[in-house]
């Protein structure tokens, strides 16, 4: 009996597969050494190394003896979790448990950067659509720039499944990037002026309870009745938050928050991993793909502080915004108000920005699953 | 350069940009108008999740 009977994962193995237990060893890397994301990189690399074993029995694979299909576990947890969106959209009551809209409620017009911030998202699905991929994928591509995870996922998994691996990563990579993405870009495009804005003027008026707990049902109607393709995302995270704020499920919100999320981003992480096999990660798309995704994060932060200086040219002295708030518009929450806080003190150590920017921060929150859910909605009329 | 999907996701990107603006905006009046019709009032705290200590002045009493 030869070597390659007794170990046919050696015979088997290429120079490909090598290289996609590398990408999934710097995974786990980034999120041991230098907490990129830990929850999801450390998963999804441990997930790469796993399919990437040829023969691996975690992937649905032929048996060489008998000539007869095997079912893999993740191929199970796949086509169970993702290919129904299961998994991303428990992550949304996880999320909606979690996000607290009463910095919305003080500062109500922040909410308008959610959207602003979201112009990386078309700007990359053009940019991609040049390049010759479909509309389905270029979306797919774009919706990078939600800086969402699960949206991303969602999206992906609907109309570019072969992408899914690719864009999962980029988007979760660039999620824990943020700190080092946005001030370059954020400086390139204001002034030492513009930086030193206070926004002294906002509001720390008390909110009321009942507010917050119609807020998540009256939103969900509204979306519904105008996307009704958008209400499995914006309806999930809005139910999240329900529970939250009902003030009755305290317990049942604690578990969202925590047990869900963590059960959840587990098993989210690992089942992408079945899709970075070599075959089909190890292409140029790939490479392509990463390359957009740091676009449309770049661009994210540009729509943003654009929108936040033209805003200025309509607003007094003494009322005009900082901004770099602007750039608080994407969805990393909330990392990216703590970029954006520590970034105004390190110009003024006096100057407090977190209040402002974590009210826009939750308004990327929710503007980047209304983005999500506008796709979902406009690209299938359209392809 | 204007290819037929780029055309197309041009128009998407215009009509996306829009909508979220319109969506934003909607929830931004939607969360002007909840503020003003249950402004915030002093809330009784629910007696259920008042937990009663017994302080040392307490046993000394008993």
């Amino acid at each position: 009996m030869g070597l390659e009977q007794l170990l046919p994962a050696i015979a088997g193995m290429t120079w490909q597969h090598l290289v996609m237990i590398g990408v999934g060893v710097l995974l786990i890397y980034l999120a041991i050494a230098r907490k990129y994301e830990p929850t999801l990189l450390l998963p999804m690399g441990f997930g790469a190394i796993l399919v990437n074993i040829p023969l691996s029995s975690a992937l649905t694979q032929i048996d060489p003896s008998t000539g007869e299909a095997v079912e893999g576990v993740l191929n199970v947890f796949f086509q169970a979790g993702i290919a129904t969106e299961i998994f991303p959209l428990l992550i949304f009551i996880a999320i909606g448990a979690m996000i607290d809209f009463s910095p919305l409620f003080r500062n109500p017009s922040l909410l308008l950067f959610g959207a602003a911030a979201q112009f990386g998202i078309f700007l990359t699905m053009l940019f991609a659509s040049m390049l010759g991929y479909d509309l389905r994928e270029a979306a797919s591509i774009g919706i990078i720039g939600a800086a969402d995870g699960p949206t991303s996922i969602v999206v992906a998994s609907r109309f570019a499944p072969s992408l899914l691996g690719p864009i999962s990563v980029a988007a979760y990579s660039y999620m824990a990037l943020v700190p080092i993405i946005q001030p370059p870009v954020i400086r390139m495009l204001t002034s030492k002026k513009e930086r030193l804005i206070r926004m002294s003027n906002t509001s720390n008026k008390q909110i009321s309870k009942k507010a917050l707990i119609m807020f998540p049902i009256v939103v969900t109607i509204v979306a519904g009745i105008i996307a009704p393709s958008s209400l499995s995302l914006i309806g999930f995270l809005m139910f999240g938050n329900l529970v939250r704020e009902c003030g009755v499920l305290n317990k049942l919100s604690l578990s969202a928050q925590n047990e869900l999320a963590s059960l959840v981003t587990l098993l989210l992480g690992i089942t992408i991993a079945s899709t970075m096999t070599a075959d089909r990660f190890i292409r140029v798309d790939t490479l392509i793909i990463i390359a957009l995704g740091l676009f449309a994060f770049v661009f994210d932060t540009f729509g943003g502080v654009i929108f936040a200086k033209f805003l200025n040219l309509f607003r007094k002295e003494g009322y005009k915004l900082n901004p770099m708030i602007g750039a608080c518009g994407i969805s990393a929450f909330p990392m990216s108000a703590r970029v954006i806080h520590q970034m105004g003190q390190k110009e003024d150590p006096f100057n407090y920005l977190l209040m402002p920017a974590i009210s826009a921060n939750v308004g990327g929150q929710i503007g980047s699953v209304v983005a999500g859910g506008i796709i979902l909605t406009l690209v299938p009329f359209f392809a | 350069m204007m290819t037929p999907i780029f055309e197309k996701a041009l128009l998407i990107a215009a009509i996306g940009m829009t909508g979220i603006f319109l969506f934003m905006a909607v929830f931004y009046l939607l969360i002007l108008l909840l503020d003003r019709l249950m402004p915030y009032r002093e809330e009784k705290p629910d007696e259920e999740n008042i937990v009663e200590f017994e302080t040392e002045e307490d046993e000394e009493e008993k």
